[in-house]
């Protein structure tokens, strides 16, 4: 079986590093409606909880509690909010930087599919404050190439944190 | 200490300034103040700990904060809810660290004692020998959270032994939450409270949720934009604003017409049945009207049962949250889910779905909530704002309906209900309260000396 699994070649792996900072440019430079392009349309993306448990080599993703649960649609219409006048959030607009490290990619029983685990360092800065906001954490997703083009079909991403440390979420991990 | 700082003066201003319908700004975030809140507001109102379906089985535990005060929540073995304090009698460590989980025993890190679920102390790491025969075991049990009691399945706790009961404490409220909790025989949680810290005044969250539907129209007015929510500004305006003892206060908001454009809050017609032998006649045709309850039970806890959801379809779940202040200028949010047991399960999930998209710290509507309450408390030390002589009349507007909307006397549910939400009745009813309160034998003293 193992066989059939398709090798990870340098250029792969430049191929999918690429996206994902292509990805982080269109995050940080509030080109949401280009991220969106990256996503494939039947696109899971979720965002489970980190929980504080006891015990050693214990699962400590809350997997029945959620930071994120979306689809295309939706993340379409959270992605139209941030283009109106009034998502004062956003507006002034926050700066931000999503640093994506440790890309490990392996190959699946699809030929065109890949599992790609990375690491995310988000920082924010937001009006003229000195505070600086941030989270990491892990994002495992499906990566496949649809028309000759590497888009994201599926993301999970894990927080460090179980108790967030931004003042609020209004930003895509 | 605080004496020093604080004069009875400025607590006559502050008197004089509310009757007329303002709040001097300095209180916002008086560290002063906020020692005072703490100690006088908290140490006896009751607060919320959770809910009984988070801790179903015999064992199971969560951990959770009365504002500084750390606790265990748990299920005994004879299925009884019991709160203690979630630090060791032998040195004040932090017991249990977990969120949540299932045990028999609490065991200290640091020397090894060990309780069990009724907060007895049943094991001393080499006890005899060290301790002798005269160390009595039961003088050492964890201490227990002076009052604990449940309303509708929400458990509550007291750092007061002498506080009225928690039925009496909620009074009218109960209400309105029989409407909220009991409607169809019962709400479950789902999953673990999100939490986050916010750049914000207790009071400030507090009043943005259980007691200002002004905000809506602008403050979330991106969904205005996207036509999600009508363009009509008094469109969260419709509808009562309801005022009771203890400065707790819902509203309950419908429409122009006076009803939703859905009834039963889009809630699946097979729950319909449910509803009728759940509730009066009198709750059953407010249940039938509304679009969004939204209040709090003082001085922490909010709620907000809406009609919200995306791709189309419209859900109505229960949201709780707990405004637990960690400095005057900062709070953590503990944001709780609650769906009707009886519920269809895939209308459950989509309706987390949809709080997530509206109310999570992820949601659409909650995002721009922290922005405001951010900018308010940013500019909050300021020596204008922070003037207690109130030369610059720095105070802030609570006359919105004061002194000119008349109670609807024909509104069903008890309490005193205007006929608008666009009205800052609850708010100047948490101002006296927290002025009661925090002033209650402050200048008792000076007065006898």
């Amino acid at each position: 079986m193992s066989s059939e699994v398709k090798k990870v070649t340098p250029e792969l792996q430049m191929e999918i590093t690429n996206l994902y900072y292509q990805e982080a440019y269109f995050l940080d430079n509030r080109k949401y409606k280009e991220w969106l392009e990256l996503l494939t349309d039947d696109i899971n993306y979720k965002m489970p909880m980190r929980e504080t448990v006891e015990g050693v080599d214990i699962d400590n993703i809350a997997e029945d509690s959620s930071f994120f649960e979306e689809t295309k649609t939706s993340l379409s219409t959270r992605v139209n909010r941030l283009y109106t006048k009034s998502a004062w959030v956003e507006n002034p607009a926050t700066r931000q930087r999503h640093f994506i490290t440790n890309i490990v990619i392996d190959g699946t029983e699809n030929p065109n599919e890949y599992n790609v685990r990375s690491y995310f360092l988000f920082k924010r800065s937001r009006g003229s404050t000195t505070d600086i906001e941030e989270m990491f954490g892990e994002r495992n997703d499906i990566v496949r190439l649809v028309n000759n083009q590497w888009k994201i079909a599926s993301r999970i991403v894990y927080p460090d944190q179980s108790v967030i440390t931004t003042m609020n979420m209004s930003m895509f991990l | 200490m605080i004496k020093k700082t604080l004069e009875e003066k400025a607590f006559t201003h502050l008197k004089e300034k509310m009757d007329e319908g303002l709040l001097p700004q300095w209180v916002l975030t008086d560290p002063d103040i906020y020692d005072l809140e703490i100690e006088k507001i908290f140490g006896y109102s009751w607060q919320f700990l959770g809910h009984e379906t988070e801790i179903k089985e015999p064992g199971s535990y969560v951990t959770r904060w009365m504002v500084h005060d750390p606790v265990i929540l748990l299920r005994n073995r004879n299925g009884e809810i019991k709160a203690f304090l979630n630090s060791c009698t032998h040195r004040g460590t932090q017991l249990c660290t977990a969120d949540r989980g299932n045990k028999k025993t609490f065991t200290c890190p640091y020397h090894g004692w060990s309780y069990n679920l009724d907060g007895d102390l049943i094991g001393i790491v080499a006890g005899n020998k060290v301790y002798g025969e005269e160390m009595d075991k039961s003088e050492w049990g964890l201490r227990p959270i002076p009052k604990v009691e449940s309303y509708q399945g929400m458990i509550f706790g007291n750092l007061d032994p002498n506080a009225e009961s928690l039925e009496d404490y909620l009074g009218e409220m109960k209400w309105y939450l029989d409407i909220l909790l009991g409607r169809s025989g019962g709400m479950e949680v789902i999953g673990l409270p999100q939490r986050w810290v916010a750049k914000a005044n207790w009071k400030a969250t507090t009043e943005n949720f259980a007691a200002d539907p002004y905000h809506v129209q602008t403050t979330h007015r991106s969904t205005v934009e996207m036509g999600i929510s009508p363009e009509d500004p008094l469109y969260a305006g419709y509808g009562h604003q309801v005022v009771m003892k203890n400065a707790h206060g819902i509203n309950v908001i419908t429409s122009k017409t006076g009803k939703a454009r859905v009834p039963f809050q889009g809630t699946p017609e097979s729950m319909w049945p449910l509803f009728e032998k759940h509730l009066t006649p009198e709750q059953l045709d407010i249940q039938s009207r509304v679009t969004v309850f939204v209040g709090g039970v003082y001085p922490n806890l909010s709620f907000v049962s809406p009609i919200h959801g995306t791709e189309g379809h419209l859900h109505n779940y229960l949201n709780f949250r707990m405004w637990r202040p960690l400095s005057p200028e900062k709070v953590e949010v503990w944001c709780w889910f609650l769906i009707d047991k009886a519920m269809p399960e895939d209308y459950k999930q989509a309706a987390y779905k949809g709080y997530l998209g509206s109310f999570g710290p992820s949601g659409t509507l909650e995002q721009d909530d922290t922005e405001t309450w951010a900018r308010i408390v940013e500019v909050s030390k300021g020596l204008m704002m922070k003037d207690k002589e109130l030369n610059y009349n720095s105070v802030s507007n609570y006359l919105m309906g004061y002194n000119r909307v008349e109670p609807d006397e024909n509104f069903p549910g008890p309490g005193t209900a205007y006929p608008t939400t666009y009205i800052d009745s609850i708010s100047r009813s948490m101002h006296e309260r927290w002025l009661e309160l925090i002033s209650k034998d402050l200048f008792v003293k000076e007065e006898s000396q």
